[in-house]
């Protein structure tokens, strides 16, 4: 059989060929010589954004790619304090319903516009009409009027303690008001920022480049030649690219964090979102069990948030028992450890409520966390109360969240500024109060941040005390951002963000 | 001829009504909380309302669906909800990429499982033995795993490839042939063992048939007789497991380019599918069946074109 032994031949030629040709390109991106100063920085974005129009501009991981590009009214500092950027100086009127705020002079856009009152005008209108997907930031302003060539003044119908850090956030983007509106903006951001979009190298859902743009007016955010956001939607993906060298830094996770570790990145952590259960139906309009205060805070009692912690997060966050954040000004001390684990207690408390013989708490399933549901379910039951894991949410969570057709949930999420965080969880607009409980004393206390204006944060510190001792929720622990970066660059966490603004890169000194 | 191929793309044309009204109704009970979803959770009622109206969730689903049917006739796949990108020219830049590898992987399929199956089945022995233990080690192991294991060992410890995929403009071809190489082979290992395995069942059958007896017994050379007779007979078979292998490959290839970053079909069609950005899984889903409707026709097509027998039934 003289062809048999051939084709065998063949067959392995061609597979060492195969690998043979494979092996003569070289490596890639893997050995970057270290020791002289880096001028690129090429980051690991989780998704690619929907458009560079700056009215469609998103929070979170999704802000910094528009930074790149776009300057904001205000800046925000690594912890949280708003500085000057396009706008100088800010200030409200007595009744905190007017802000007028002063403007720069010197700033052109990209497409050689002037940046002055009609551009910033322009920038706020168009974000109110956009239907964006942070459009509701604007909500509280009724109209922008213009004062003179370097002043603008906005009009509010109501008081709103976020509207400065809306400035600094998606609202306060100035683009061109050239390219408002038009096409083009959509896939090439035209704005006054410290980089320009190189379009012949960047690709839709691959990558996008930016470039220093060469007389831009703040140097102090400008650190590096070039910008690149590689779009690695997989946590696989961005772990090897990380570890590979492909990227200089990139989110991952606890477990992908280990890896990235051995291979000697750096950790900048960042506590983001709080997890644990939101108890929807504090009136008890469908779980009557809720609605005695001492059902809830025995749930409370039942979880050893610490073991948990570090069983299922391999420790990266941080037990609480209070849902707003410790850098939001809400923050109280002593809440921290307010519900210690004490089984006895709840046991205690649930009898009291006339629960003895049991109580049934149903929850949704929610896909990434089914280890927590499992834990979180062991230990309810060890004091009395069963849980009842449903089926899983779907994209359709936010209408059946809104539809009270759920009176638990197991959750995670962000933790805001205060005014923020209330209108996400606390007040009757709140999607994540769908039962619409309040009570006269609670609605005082929110009227008083509404109002409070330079002190919302710290009246907001009496709604957290609150809902804390009425226990609307349960929190298990804020959670760490795992940002990874190697040693070729410096980066400062934000507070509040997952991915840091991009004025906190350097090159590393 | 042509009225075999006219009736094969007039019920492929049925196929694909029918999807496409199923897909678009599944859809519709998942896409409920689409402007939340776009706007976020501290929309207004009134701007949710706004969002609705602007992407014509107020109207009923049959006139949804007939709207997007006839803008589809006239080739408009609309844009994408969540990016207002067209959705044709999402597509028009990702199918490349996808459709490079998927046909790379099956030339390179069709070749190596045709050498190794006709091998073991000439040979048989220990040649054979080998082929049979590869050929379940092959298919019990998941192409994502490995491609991890892959980019593991020849990209992060070895560095001789990218880990993910480098492929942009300015990037010299060999960029493309470096970032396709891994994802290529983790995606044709499991099609090479499963091919090679149905390969060598088609010789082995024919070469016990009569007909081989028969040449042989004439003084046929043995080359003449696979070559000529016994490939040719067998080779239904092979374009058969061949063409089940590249629809199945559609659907590996999204887990695959996942891994590598490749900014193909995959990535494209689960996010869409996780926010329900109906147009773009509508684009994504009308296309895949085409592809699949196609493929299988071309299969018939060479089929009988190979084999006489097939033609006349």
């Amino acid at each position: 059989m003289k062809f048999g032994l051939k084709a065998a031949a063949a067959a392995l030629i061609l597979s060492a060929s195969l690998a043979l040709t494979a092996c003569g390109g070289g490596a890639s991106g893997a050995n970057n010589a270290a020791g002289a100063k880096t001028t690129t920085l090429t980051l690991g974005a989780v998704q690619e954004i929907r458009s560079w129009d700056p009215a469609q501009a998103h929070v979170g991981h999704f802000l910094q790619p528009y930074q790149a590009a776009y300057d904001s009214l205000l800046l925000r500092e690594p912890d949280g304090k708003l500085s000057p950027m396009l706008a100088t100086a800010w200030k409200y009127n007595d009744a905190n319903t007017k802000l007028t705020v002063d403007l720069r002079t010197d700033v052109t856009f990209s497409d050689g516009a002037k940046f002055d009152a009609d551009a910033a005008k322009a920038n706020l209108d168009h974000f109110k009409k956009a239907n964006g997907p942070q459009m509701a930031q604007l909500t509280a302003v009724s109209g922008v009027r213009v004062v003179d060539a370097d002043t603008i003044e906005l009009d509010l119908t109501a008081p709103d303690p976020s509207l400065e850090f809306y400035l600094s956030q998606a609202a306060g983007l100035m683009g061109s008001p050239k390219a408002l509106g038009t096409e083009g903006i959509k896939t090439e951001p035209v704005g006054s920022g410290p980089y320009v979009m190189d379009k012949a190298a960047t690709v839709k859902d691959s990558q996008s480049v930016f470039t220093a743009r060469k007389d831009y007016w703040n140097k102090d955010v400008q650190k590096f030649e070039k910008v690149t956001f590689k779009i690695l939607v997989d946590l696989t993906a961005r772990t090897n690219a990380l570890v590979s060298g492909q990227v200089d830094a990139t989110l991952l996770d606890p477990k992908t964090g280990k890896q990235a570790e051995g291979a000697k990145m750096k950790l900048a952590a960042t506590e983001v979102d709080w997890q644990g259960l939101t108890l929807f139906d504090r009136d008890g309009a469908k779980n009557p069990g809720l609605k005695d205060v001492r059902v809830r805070q025995a749930i409370n009692y039942a979880f050893d948030r610490k073991t948990i912690l570090d069983q299922v997060m391999l420790g990266q966050g941080t037990p609480t028992s209070q849902p707003f954040g410790k850098a939001s000004g809400a923050w109280v001390e002593e809440l921290e450890n307010k519900y210690p684990y004490d089984p006895a207690k709840a046991k205690a408390l649930l009898k009291e409520a006339g629960y003895e013989a049991g109580l049934v708490l149903q929850v949704p399933s929610v896909p990434g966390f089914e280890t927590q549901l499992a834990v979180i379910k062991q230990q309810l039951a060890d004091v009395g109360v069963t849980l009842e894991v449903g089926s899983a949410i779907t994209n359709t969570y936010t209408t059946d969240v809104a539809a009270q057709k759920f009176t638990s949930m197991y959750f995670s999420l962000f933790q805001g500024e205060p005014w923020v965080a209330i209108n996400q969880i606390i007040s009757t607009k709140a999607l994540y109060n769908p039962f619409k409980t309040t009570t006269p004393e609670l609605q005082a206390k929110i009227d008083a941040v509404q109002n409070g204006g330079k002190d919302a944060g710290k009246l907001a510190q009496e709604v957290n005390k609150y809902v804390v001792e009425q226990a609307w929720f349960a929190p298990l622990f804020r959670v760490n951002q795992m940002y990874y970066h190697n040693a070729k660059i410096d980066v400062t966490p934000q507070i509040q963000m997952a991915v840091p603004s991009i004025y906190n890169y350097s090159p590393a000194k | 001829m042509t009225r075999f191929i006219l009736k094969r793309l007039g019920s492929g044309l049925v196929v694909l009504f029918a999807v496409s009204v199923l897909t678009f109704f599944l859809l519709y009970i998942s896409s409920g909380s689409i402007a939340r979803n776009i706007l976020g959770d501290q929309a207004t009622p009134e701007q949710l309302a706004v969002k609705e109206a602007e992407l014509g969730l107020d109207q009923p689903i049959a006139a949804r669906y007939f709207s997007w049917l006839t803008d589809a006739l006239g080739g408009n796949l609309g844009t994408s909800w969540f990016t207002s990108e067209p959705v044709a020219s999402s597509l028009a830049t990702r199918i490349p990429v996808t459709m490079t590898m998927v046909f790379a992987a099956m030339i390179l399929i069709a070749i190596i499982a045709t050498l190794i199956g006709v091998a073991a089945a000439v040979k048989r022995g220990w040649v054979d033995r080998v082929v049979q233990i590869g050929a379940i080690v092959g298919d019990s192991i998941p192409g994502f795993v490995i491609g991890i294991i892959l980019v593991t060992i020849l990209a992060i410890q070895l560095g001789i490839f990218p880990a993910t995929s480098t492929i942009s403009p300015g990037e010299p071809a060999s960029a493309w042939v470096l970032s396709l190489t891994l994802p290529v082979i983790a995606l044709l290992i499991n099609g090479v063992t499963g091919g090679a395995q149905q390969i060598r069942s088609a010789v082995i059958k024919q070469l016990e048939r009569d007909y081989v007896r028969t040449l042989r017994s004439r003084g046929i050379g043995e080359r003449e007789v696979l070559f000529r007779h016994v490939l040719r007979s067998a080779a239904p078979a092979g374009l058969t497991v061949l063409s089940l292998q590249l629809i199945g490959m559609l659907g590996g290839v999204v887990i695959i380019e996942q891994i590598f970053a490749l900014p193909g079909m995959g990535p494209l069609a689960v996010a869409a599918t996780g926010q329900s950005d109906q147009p773009v899984v509508m684009g994504v889903v009308m296309y895949t069946v085409a592809v699949v409707i196609l493929v299988n026709l071309i299969v018939d097509l060479l089929n009988g074109w190979l084999n006489p027998k097939v033609r006349a039934s």
